[in-house]
Order: structure tokens, then C-alpha cells, then sequence
């Protein structure tokens, strides 16, 4: 490709929205050109609820991207969570007809279909389609078998799907923008591009993005993606927890949860008490440490161990890297230490690779989705030589 | 000629109801009707093999074709169940004697159910049973052989039984998510017959503030040759009246209303607790004019149990002649399912039997004679609760309390269900049931743990309230009261009887101050606080609400 390529990529998160334009140059390597981000109004729990107010924002943070990057932007790559989401893994098997022993194209793409038309229920829509390894009788291979000799075609997928309303109606919120979409995008998919490199997806890696309304999660072994979903549950919840228990309104908890939580459970951090000062001084809010690092440690460890009862069993065993955290919460003060308790693997902060531009951003976690949608759009141009619609959306590629 | 005794309530002792599973199929029916706990009723097992048999829960057994099978199954042969129930009709009838309805639950395909049901759908209507006939469709997958086994003893049954209700057992899919286990599907599935059987106890033997009985049921279900529609829902809460229509109208039975369309009688009842309102009634009605044709009758009927507490439940019935089901089939996926079941034509052989079966004459007179008392049901319902019954009456109110309590432990229990997750899948829980002497008081403790936090303010809603017990309770919460009570003698203890009876005066006044007394401002806490997530869709995980802090949840275990 001799041009290079500009890509956009808008999520809409429950606490801000973000709107990353990059630059593909035509050796590979990305450039951010802009960052546009506007607070998130409407959103609760990875969900839109209140659309004019969300139009209203997605409008700012887009007349801030082209501001920034001085680009127009007409279509954009789409991040989408919720609790509805999830992903399965499904395996088709095709015979091959008697008199044949070559595997054609064909064949493949019979035993794909097999494998993708997996029981969802019937007012769910796929989201991805990843094919995961291909298999000859029995045997497992990577890449494409068309051409090889054997009797049976596999093909295992990673199947994501969702309630297809809601997604049609966040769709419909950008295209009202107006903003074309390119694709869409299982948030924990997008942070996952910019998480893991290929060495830790082949040891085994657990990409946690825990944000504002909801937890992320995509878990690669060997290589291919292996389990993905959501939980409803993120910093909101601390938040929401704090209020709840102390009786302090929210804008006192979020500033206690920011500037004074801890989830370490270490109790050397949880004495003494802590305090919100407004600006002439006064300490209008006070809560002891050990109360509001319970309120914290609790509903994060009751997160983390949700989201391991949730992936296969034994899967953490084979993970070889560790645990990548991304997500706003993920700046939690002890929250490293928290997950290696949870899932005893190295914990990781992921920071970008291979950006150049305005760097001070890209180090924050909050931007790992939206830079990840930039990565995934490099890929999926870089896979999908003619592109194709809305619906023919396939991703046929596995790394 | 059908004899129809008269019944001077029009109400019916859940002695008298026989619920009937034949073969294997209608066994597993009949097993889970005893384990949601209907036991006021008579359960009956018919089959020829005697293992399955020997492992029913029913009361009652009789084994089929004790010298032609031996105690084997028929092996899918539908002459075989045939013969093997004339084996043994005459102890059939003897069951069946004296019963003012009889349910005949069973699985068509097979030998013991189809060859059996349309002889024991005889003897029923035979000794003057009212008989509603619930049948399950073979899977598509068992072969067009079983299905045509199954169609022919449809198309009898359809005129041998009052009302016949068929569960299409290919839609069971429907009743399950896909990840569900198949025991799952199955249990759904025999739940909603389950459930089917209770409604039409319900409608027929709690007598209403505006009376729906045997009559309505009838001429509901007027047309011989017919498929029964039926649903049923409960629901709670603020928007309960629009959630619990919604619920009945679920019923793969129904096809979300949209069968409902070519119906010409539509049978409505509801029940609901002391705050049941006109409004609600109202809108409720409005909502299901939506589905039901202008043309249609529609049945009304609705009745006031203290014990739903804040809880509504509709039950729809109604019925579609198979022509119309025909009709009905290109309309939608769902509804071509119930109708591919009767797009087969009647094959010759089932045509020729048809002709001697006298079908049209027995249907008007029965309806003559049912309709007759209709009138008065509930001045016998006062003198009942009145001090002075003499001894027989006595007895048949006992008798009908605790089928009372039966269906209302059921209800709670059904309730428990529906909490935990909005399908209707969840295991029964039936530790839980409450002794009966405990229980007004956990009712006035539950009616203050939930009633909704709205906006409304509570003395609104109890102004309301009272009003509405103004105007009709002051008689009817005697008896309910007075059934309540009665439900003592259940456990053996007769002394307490009278004792129950004296302060049967005085309860009804005490209720209205109990609830009064309790601010709604303690009863949000049922699930916990949820703070800026009020409102908002909940988000359940094992049974933990996760919109409630994590804190919180741990310190209350």
C-alpha cells in the first residue's frame, strides 16, 4: 500500500467518550494524529440510555478530534461492551465427500459455516466471527488447510455475539452524527490489539479493562482468543458503593475514590482517616481508611473473582504472560497487588507500542480501547484486501 | 345422554378433580404437578409398564393390560394401548366416578398414550366429567410415523374431550435458552401444564367478585373441535398489571397474542390482592383489547385473595377451531408450529369412527345445566363463613381450603421463581412453604418489606386501599380470612378449630391498621440500596444483585 491510511476510532464509555484518529503509514507503523474526548453523559453500564445527551456528546468529542488532528471524519470504527455481550467457542467439522482428498476452498468454508452457526438465541446478532485454528483430521493447523490432503475439515471459532437491538441502536446514535461505521468492535477485542503482542498471546495472556460502567475481558492462549465477555460492574460501582455506604454524595465519594482509595487490603494504608477539602479549606468529608478501602478492596475482588469463575476451568493455569489491566479503575492504588491475589500471575499495565505522535496520552489506560481500534482497523485493511459491508463482516485472521 | 349433576355454588371441591397421566409422557406431567404441590387434588396414574408406573408419585395407579403386556410397554403400538385399556376400564370408571373434572395429561406418539387417552376421554366424559385434555406433540425428529400415530388420536380426542390443550413438543425451544439442559426443557415444558391445570382449578374453584365458573370455562371452549389457547401470568410491583399480561401472553400457547385475533370468546380472569385496583382492571383490559377482536365475548372475571399480596395474576383461555389454526399458520414461525399439527388431514380410517360419536348433542346440555346456578355463588359463600354451618358444608369448606392453600402455596412458590430469574425455570423451592398458622403475619411482614417504593404517597395508596375494601371486602375477607384459618386443621390439630372460628370477627379489622402502621420509607431495602443504578435493568450474577454494594451483600450473610 503506498498511501498511507487514516483511521478513526470512537468509543462511548460510561465515564468519557474518545475519539482517537491515527494515521497507517504504509510501512505498518501508526501515528495519532488526535485525541478527542468528551465526559459521558447517558451511558450507564456500557449501555446507552439517554440518546440526545450522548449525541450531544459524541458531537463534542468529534468536533474535538478534528480539531486536533485536522482531519474530517466521515466513518469511524466502533467500540461496543454490555452485559448482553459475550463470547463462545464453537467447532464445525466437514467431511469430506467420498472421492476427494484434497481439501478445496469450498470444503473450508462449509465446515466455517458449520461451526458458525453455533444456537444463539434468536434475537441475538454476531458481533465477530474468529476463527481460531483449523484442524485435519484432527490434527491442528493454523492457518487455511485448502490444498492439504486428509478426509475431515475443523475450524474452531471464538463467536461473539449480543442482543441485536441494542447494538443497531448504538450504531444509530453515531450514525446521526452523522458518522459512517466501519466496524464494530468487542471492546476487550480492540484493548486486547494493543495489550498483547504476539509473544504473550502465545504464552497466554488475560486482557482485563475495567472501566467506568463495565469489566472487560478477553483471555488469549496459545496464541488465539479463547474467551471474551463483560461484566456490569465497574468504577461507577465504587463509586455508587461509597455513596451508599457512607451516605457522602457522589461527587465527594468519586474524589475519595480517586484521590484516596486503595484495594491493596494492606492494612498499613487504612489508617488514619481520610478527608475532602474544598477549596477554602474546610474538610467537608470525612471517612475512615478502613471503611472506604473495604467499600473498594470488596466490590473489586468480588469483580476479579466473578470474572475467574467466568473463564474456562483451568485456563489460568496455561496463562504464561500474565494479566494485562487496562480501564480507568485500573488506576485503583493496589489494584496490581489485588489481581495477582485473585489470579497469582504477573500483572502488567500496558503501554502502547509502536505509536508515535502526541505520546503523553497514550500512556494513560484509559485510551488503551480506543487505541486498540486503530490497531484493529490497521489489521482488519491489512486482512480484507476488497472491503465489504456491514453484514459480510468476517475476521479472518487469528493473531 | 352426559350426566351433569347441579351444583349449588357452581364452585367445585378440588376433591372432585381428578388429574389423570397416562403413559410415560403424562406420568412425568403428573409427577411435577405433585411436586408444585397441588395437593388437594386426586392424581391418578395410568400406564402398562410397571416400572415407570411403579415409580410414579401419583395416589392412585392402575396398571393397563395386566395380561396382554404383562407389565411391558406397548412398544409404540397404538392398537396394543388400546386393548390394554379395556383391560381395564371398569377399574378406570370406578376411579373416575363422581368427579366433576377430570385432567388427562399425556404424551401422543406412543402406544400407551395414543391408543389409551381417546378410551379414557370416553369413560371421563362417560361417568359426567368436564374433561380437559392436555397432550403433547411428538418431536419432528421422533419420525413421521409417531406423528401420524399422534395426529389420529388428536383428531379423537379433540372430539371425545371438552377442551384440549396441545403442547407441540418441537417448541419446546422456545420454553429454554439453547444452553440449557434438555432435563431443563423438559421440566418447562411439563411446568406449563403444570401450571395450565392450576389456572383452570383456580378460575373454577375460588369463587370471584365477579364469578367466572364452569359455565364461562365452557363456553369458552365451546367449539368441539378445537385447540385450547390458553395463558397464564403473575406479576408484581408498579407496572404489574401490563407485566403480568405480558407474562400470559408469553405462552407459546398464545403466540404473543397474535392467536388471540380470530378468537370469538375470551375468557379473562384475574386474581389479585387486597390493593388490586379498578384502574388496574381497567388498564388491563385496555391492553388485551389490543389482541382480542372487537367482535369477540369476553368473559370477565376477577377475584380478590388477600394472600397474592401485591402480586396480580391474568389467565387467558380461549379456543381456536382448527380451521382457523389453519388459517393461522402462514402468519408467523411460531404459530406454524401449533398449526402444522393439525394441517394433516383426519386419515380414513379415524373418519369412519368419527360418524357414530354423537358430538354436537352432549355440549348444549351440559352448558344448560352448569349455567343454571351460576347466579348465586357468593351468598353461599357468606353463609359459609358465617357462624352457623352445619356439618356437611363444614366439611366441604374444609375440603376446599386446603385446596385453597394449596394453590396459593404454589403461587408464592411460582413468585420465589420468578425473582430469581424472569423466565419460569427455576427449581422450585419447596422447603420454604410457610406453616399455615404463621401465616398472616409473614403476609403483613412481606406486604411492608415490598410494597414499592413509588411515588405515589402511602396514604394515597392506602386510601385506595381502604376504599376498595370498603366496597367489597367487609363480606368476602370474612370467608378468605375464615379459609385461612381453617387451614389449621391440616396438621391435625381439630381443638383449635372452633377458637379459630371466634376470632375470625375480629381479624378482618386488625388487617388494614397493620399496614397502615408501616411507612413505606423502610421497604426499598429488599434488595438493598442501588443508588444511581435505581431503575436501571438489574444486573443479577448467581442470585447477587451487583448494582448493591459488595460491602454491603458480605455483611448481611
Amino acid at each position: 500500500m503506498a498511501r498511507t491510511k487514516i483511521h478513526v476510532g470512537l468509543e462511548i464509555g460510561t465515564s468519557k467518550i474518545c475519539m482517537v484518529v491515527g494515521e497507517v503509514k504504509s510501512d505498518g507503523s501508526v501515528k495519532i494524529l488526535g485525541v478527542g474526548q468528551s465526559k459521558s453523559v447517558g451511558v450507564r453500564k456500557g449501555e446507552i440510555y439517554d440518546f440526545p445527551q450522548v449525541r450531544a456528546c459524541v458531537k463534542d468529542a468529534l468536533v474535538k478530534a478534528e480539531d486536533a488532528s485536522d482531519v474530517e471524519v466521515g466513518s469511524v470504527f466502533l467500540a461496543v461492551t454490555g452485559a448482553h455481550i459475550q463470547g463462545i467457542n464453537n467447532r464445525g467439522s466437514f467431511r469430506l465427500p467420498d472421492g476427494e482428498n484434497t481439501i478445496e476452498q469450498e470444503h473450508v468454508n462449509e465446515a466455517k459455516e458449520i461451526a458458525r452457526s453455533v444456537a444463539i438465541p434468536q434475537d441475538h446478532v454476531y458481533l465477530h466471527h474468529i476463527i481460531r485454528r483449523f484442524g485435519v483430521d484432527g490434527y491442528e493447523h493454523a492457518s487455511s488447510p485448502v490444498g492439504l490432503s486428509g478426509k475431515t475439515v475443523d475450524s474452531d471459532f471464538h463467536v461473539v455475539h449480543g442482543i441485536r437491538s441494542r447494538i443497531e441502536n448504538q450504531i444509530k446514535c453515531v450514525r446521526e452524527m452523522p458518522l459512517d461505521v466501519d466496524d464494530l468492535v468487542f471492546s476487550p477485542i480492540a484493548t486486547a490489539q494493543v495489550a498483547l503482542d504476539r509473544e504473550a498471546r502465545d504464552r497466554g495472556a488475560l486482557v482485563i479493562d475495567i472501566g467506568g460502567g463495565t469489566t472487560d475481558y478477553a483471555l488469549y492462549l496459545d496464541g488465539v482468543i479463547e474467551a471474551s465477555g463483560c461484566i456490569p460492574v465497574g468504577g461507577d460501582h465504587i463509586t455508587n458503593d461509597i455513596h451508599l455506604v457512607t451516605g457522602l454524595p457522589f461527587s465527594k465519594a468519586e474524589i475519595l475514590k480517586v484521590r484516596e482509595g486503595d484495594a491493596s487490603g494492606d492494612p498499613a494504608r487504612s489508617v488514619g482517616t481520610a478527608k475532602v477539602v474544598d477549596e477554602k479549606g474546610f474538610s467537608d468529608a470525612e471517612v475512615k481508611r478502613q471503611l472506604l478501602n473495604d467499600i473498594i478492596r470488596q466490590r473489586l475482588e468480588e469483580t476479579m473473582r466473578l470474572l475467574l469463575a467466568r473463564l474456562p476451568s483451568g485456563a489460568m493455569e496455561h496463562v504464561g504472560t500474565g494479566v494485562f489491566l487496562a480501564g480507568g479503575t485500573s488506576l485503583m492504588r493496589g489494584f496490581g497487588e489485588l489481581a495477582h491475589e485473585v489470579f497469582g500471575r504477573d500483572i502488567y499495565r500496558p503501554e502502547p507500542p509502536e505509536l508515535s505522535g502526541v505520546q503523553a496520552s497514550f500512556k494513560d489506560p484509559q485510551f488503551t480501547t480506543a487505541l486498540g481500534l486503530i490497531r484493529y482497523a490497521q489489521i482488519v485493511e491489512s486482512e480484507r484486501a476488497p472491503k465489504r459491508g456491514m453484514l459480510g463482516r468476517l475476521w479472518p485472521f487469528s493473531r | 345422554m352426559i350426566e351433569f349433576p347441579q351444583d349449588p355454588q357452581n364452585t367445585i371441591p378440588t376433591s372432585s378433580v381428578k388429574i389423570v397421566g397416562l403413559g410415560g409422557a403424562g406420568a412425568n406431567m403428573l409427577d411435577r404437578v405433585a411436586l408444585d404441590g397441588l395437593d388437594g387434588a386426586e392424581l391418578l396414574a395410568l400406564n402398562t409398564d410397571i416400572r415407570t408406573l411403579s415409580g410414579s408419585v401419583a395416589g392412585e395407579r392402575i396398571q393397563l393390560g395386566r395380561n396382554l403386556t404383562k407389565g411391558l410397554g406397548t412398544g409404540g403400538d397404538p392398537d396394543l394401548g388400546n386393548q390394554a385399556v379395556l383391560e381395564a376400564e371398569d377399574e378406570l370408571r370406578a376411579a373416575l366416578k363422581g368427579r366433576k373434572i377430570v385432567f388427562i395429561c399425556v404424551g401422543l406418539g406412543g402406544g400407551t398414550g395414543s391408543g389409551a387417552a381417546p378410551i379414557v376421554a370416553r369413560v371421563a366424559r362417560e361417568e359426567g366429567a368436564f374433561v380437559v385434555m392436555f397432550a403433547t406433540m411428538p418431536f419432528v425428529f421422533e419420525g413421521r410415523r409417531r406423528r401420524e400415530q399422534a395426529e389420529t388420536a388428536l383428531n379423537e380426542l379433540a372430539v371425545l374431550s371438552n377442551a384440549l390443550v396441545t403442547f407441540d413438543n418441537s417448541r419446546m425451544g422456545e420454553l429454554v435458552l439453547a444452553k440449557q439442559g434438555i432435563h431443563e426443557a423438559f421440566a418447562a415444558a411439563d411446568r406449563m401444564i403444570s401450571e395450565s391445570i392450576k389456572a383452570v382449578i383456580r378460575l373454577v374453584v375460588r369463587p370471584g367478585l365477579i364469578n367466572i365458573g364452569l359455565d364461562d370455562l365452557m363456553s369458552a371452549l365451546r367449539t368441539t373441535r378445537s385447540r385450547c389457547l390458553f395463558g397464564s401470568g403473575i406479576a408484581r410491583g408498579k407496572d404489574r398489571a401490563q407485566k403480568a399480561l405480558r407474562n400470559a401472553l408469553s405462552s407459546p400457547l398464545l403466540d404473543e397474542g397474535a392467536l388471540l385475533e380470530d378468537a370469538e370468546t375470551v375468557l379473562v380472569h384475574l386474581c389479585g390482592g387486597e390493593d388490586l385496583t379498578l384502574f388496574e382492571i381497567e388498564l388491563l383490559m385496555e391492553s388485551l383489547s389490543k389482541f382480542v377482536p372487537k367482535k369477540a365475548h369476553v368473559l370477565f372475571g376477577a377475584a380478590i385473595d388477600p394472600t397474592m399480596n401485591d402480586q396480580l395474576s391474568v389467565t387467558l383461555v380461549s379456543s381456536l377451531p382448527e380451521e382457523r389454526l389453519r388459517q393461522v399458520q402462514p402468519r408467523g414461525e411460531a404459530g406454524a408450529a401449533i398449526a402444522s399439527v393439525s394441517t394433516l388431514e383426519p386419515s380414513v380410517g379415524f373418519d369412519a369412527e368419527e360418524e357414530p360419536e354423537p358430538e354436537p348433542e352432549p355440549e348444549p346440555e351440559v352448558l344448560k345445566v352448569v349455567e343454571e346456578p351460576a347466579p348465586e355463588p357468593e351468598p353461599a359463600m357468606i353463609s359459609l363463613s358465617a357462624a352457623d354451618v352445619d356439618d356437611d358444608s363444614w366439611i366441604q369448606a374444609s375440603e376446599k381450603n386446603d385446596a385453597e392453600e394449596a394453590s396459593e402455596t404454589i403461587e408464592e412458590k411460582e413468585e420465589v421463581i420468578e425473582d430469581e430469574e424472569p423466565g419460569f425455570f427455576a427449581e422450585p423451592e419447596s422447603e420454604d412453604e410457610p406453616a399455615p398458622d404463621e401465616e398472616p403475619k409473614e403476609e403483613a411482614f412481606v406486604a411492608k418489606l415490598e410494597e414499592p417504593d413509588d411515588d405515589e404517597s402511602p396514604f394515597a395508596e392506602y386510601e385506595s386501599h381502604s376504599k376498595s375494601q370498603a366496597s367489597h371486602i367487609p363480606r368476602f375477607n370474612k370467608a378468605e380470612v375464615a379459609k385461612r384459618k381453617f387451614a389449621a386443621p391440616k396438621s391435625g390439630e381439630d381443638e383449635i378449630f372452633d377458637s379459630a372460628f371466634d376470632e375470625l370477627e375480629e381479624l378482618p379489622d386488625n388487617k388494614p391498621t397493620k399496614k397502615a402502621g408501616h411507612p413505606q420509607g423502610e421497604l426499598s431495602f429488599e434488595g438493598g440500596p442501588r443508588g444511581r443504578f435505581e431503575g436501571a435493568s438489574p444486573s443479577v450474577f448467581e442470585g447477587e444483585d451487583l448494582d448493591v454494594p459488595a460491602f454491603l451483600r458480605k455483611k448481611r450473610k
